[in-house]
């Protein structure tokens, strides 16, 4: 689907957006940010579950959902391990123990900010307007494997983009994942394309 | 971009979309108000545009809402929130203010950069939906499914509770209907065993006085001339007397033997089938259980060490030689369960309104596919001859006849535990 050219092309456009990712959040999170090199993977949506219990392991996991559209459209799941949902609260300045409802919100509103902050970079680079529908939970604790139900996933590839984020003082962690469909991959092929063009 | 002008075609839909939207600058000043904001804040936009908004509203949760602005600005982002986590921005009436159920309109949000022309995000949109429908729609299906669920946990325990009766029921059926079969079958028995065990004690007595008469002629025959002591001697030629004499005796006291197990099973039998004495006298457990012991000594000494561990007792209402039986039970079951030596240990004590006496052993445990037979008439894992089967049947019925439960508990090769638990005041009956 993409030649090693373009691969290595996309690879270099998702890196550069997330390198800006990481400066923006850190800028909202009030503290550094390390992102992991993306990783890239296109892969048959059945292939889905066993790529995120490979990458995720079998801790019981939290997951957010959000929607995106515009000139590329997709679902990006922002994945928490459930230790980590609590040094969450501290980190964006909740002091009080945090009744469940506000612990939700908090989870809502990171996970806003690492999506946004990195399809926001991988957008600019490929000059694309992206807009955002609000972001839902998708599951609470529950197994990788068990996260993304792929039966009713009727399409022959899915653009898979894993980004680790940590950072630098707490033991906070959580990964990215963005889900493109096949003929949004196409788009990004032209975006690519372009790009090296202009190179 | 400047903030929505009222003048204008967009400011107009704005203006009069059925969705609050408002919009503020880097300072939280108010640039746009539109008529859902006004009307539902009785603010009027001249009241408002221009000054602070935590100044016209100062119930608005400031530290949360600057954070949130601040990340639409540092990121030119969207931001959202839910009336799921949120119930509401700004606390407006809402729509159903009699039949909703719920204190204010829920609101969804959605903060908005509002890019200048160098790209530099200073100003934030804020759209404000009415969700309430949605959500008291949302809160009367999750009250359902609550109750559901509940409903459904309800139900399984009642589903749990009638197997449990069934079990019991069936335990009891089966229990009433050997115990008719073993009344009808004990009376019968009864009459030949009488007869026989007369006749045996009578050709025990014959028997003597027929040896007594041997004896005699015997001795007599002695005296007899040669020609006639052979004659005798070619008739009763290879007739072992003295063996006879030997062996009868034993042959006639084995048969009493047996008929004594014969008479002692009939009598479990009639026990079974509640014949007896069924009096309750209030009673010291720890009587019967010293006078059972003194009858099941003997089994127990050459099989095991037997600790006692009485705690306090108060005296029970109940049938005391019943009881005695199914301790009798019990410790004869613990005994025969230890293959070399082992121990048995015979705990009391209360809990609540219940008493409970257990028998524990150190033999070889029941299988877990046989646990739930044990009490079964007739099941036995022993050679013909040492068990009948019906003990615990037995004992069962007596316990259940008490109010009382037996509980069993046993690891295979380690030992077992049998439980008998008895309400103070006595049960039914
Ligand atoms: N303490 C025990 N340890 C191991 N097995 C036991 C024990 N008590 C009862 N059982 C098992 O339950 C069966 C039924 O016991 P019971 O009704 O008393 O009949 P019986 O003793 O005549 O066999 C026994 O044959 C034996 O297999
Ligand atoms: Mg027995």
């Amino acid at each position: 689907m993409l030649s090693e050219d373009q691969r290595d092309a996309l690879q270099e456009l998702i890196n550069i957006g997330m390198g800006r990712a990481g400066a923006s959040a850190a800028a909202v999170l009030g503290e550094f940010v390390q992102l992991s090199v993306p990783r890239i993977l296109i892969l048959r949506p059945g292939l889905i579950p066993a790529a995120l219990e490979r990458i995720l392991g079998s801790e019981p996991l939290t997951a957010v959902r959000q929607g995106f559209h515009g000139d590329l459209r997709g679902e990006a799941v922002v994945v928490y391990g459930a230790a980590h949902c609590r040094e969450l609260a501290d980190l964006m300045g909740y002091e009080d123990l945090l009744e469940p409802g506000a612990e939700r919100e908090l989870l809502l509103d990171v996970s806003n900010v690492l999506v946004g902050a990195c399809l926001g970079g991988l957008a600019e680079q490929i000059r694309a307007e992206v807009g955002f529908s609000a972001p839902s939970l998708m599951a609470v604790d529950e197994a990788a494997a068990s996260l993304i139900d792929v039966r009713d996933v009727d399409l022959p590839c899915a653009l898979f983009v894993e980004v680790n984020f940590r950072l630098e003082v707490r033991s906070f962690a959580c990964h990215l994942i963005l889900l493109l469909v096949e003929e949004q991959i196409l788009v990004l092929r032209n975006a690519v394309d372009r790009f090296l063009e202009a190179l | 971009m400047s903030p929505l002008n009222a003048d204008e075609p967009g400011g107009f839909v704005a203006d009069h979309l059925d969705v609050g939207v408002f919009a503020i600058d880097a300072a939280f000043r108010v640039t746009l108000w539109n008529r859902f904001m006004a009307t539902h804040s009785r603010q009027r936009a001249e009241a408002v545009i221009g000054r602070n908004l935590f100044e016209c509203f100062p119930e608005l949760p400031r530290g949360w809402l600057e954070r949130k602005v601040r990340q639409v600005q540092a990121l030119r982002n969207y931001a959202f929130t839910s009336w799921t986590q949120r119930p509401y921005l700004f606390r407006f009436d809402h729509n159903r203010p009699i039949t909703g159920g719920v204190d204010a309109m829920r609101q969804n949000c959605t903060f908005m950069p509002v890019r200048g022309e160098d790209g530099s995000v200073s100003q934030v949109c804020v759209t404000l939906q009415d969700v309430t429908d949605t959500a008291i729609a949302h809160q009367a299906l999750a009250a359902s499914l609550v109750e559901l669920e509940r409903e459904k946990a309800e139900q399984q325990r009642l589903i749990g509770e009638l197997e449990e009766a069934h079990m019991q029921v069936l335990q009891s059926e089966k229990l009433a209907s050997i115990g008719q079969l073993a009344a009808g079958v004990a009376h019968e028995i009864n009459n030949p065993i009488g007869y026989v065990s007369a006749n045996l004690g009578s050709l025990k007595r014959y028997l003597d006085d027929l040896m007594k008469v041997l004896d005699a002629h015997l001795e007599l025959a002695a005296e007899l001339p040669t020609e006639c002591r052979e004659r005798v001697a070619a008739r009763t030629a290879g007739i072992d007397v003295d063996y006879l004499r030997a062996d009868l005796p034993q042959l006639l006291g084995e048969s009493c033997e047996g008929l004594e197990r014969v008479r002692r099973i009939v009598l479990d039998l009639k026990d079974f089938s509640r014949m007896g004495e069924t009096e309750k006298v209030p009673a010291d457990l720890h009587r019967c259980l010293d006078s059972t012991l003194n009858v099941v000594a003997n089994e127990l000494r050459y099989k095991a060490e037997l600790e006692k561990c009485y705690g306090e007792l108060p005296e029970i209402e109940c049938v005391p030689s019943q009881l005695n039986q199914v301790f009798m039970n019990l410790l004869i079951n613990a005994a025969q369960a230890i293959e070399e030596r082992g121990r048995i240990t015979i705990t009391t004590g209360s809990v609540g309104d219940e008493v409970f006496v257990s028998v524990r052993d150190s033999g070889c445990g029941i299988p877990p596919d046989e646990l739930r037979r044990v009490f079964d008439p007739f099941f036995t894992t022993k050679p013909v001859g040492s068990g009948t089967g019906l003990g615990l049947s037995i004992s069962y019925g007596i316990v259940e006849r008490h109010g009382g439960r037996i509980e069993v508990d046993s690891t295979p090769g380690q030992g077992s535990e049998f439980r008998v638990w008895l309400p103070l005041h006595g049960g039914a009956d």
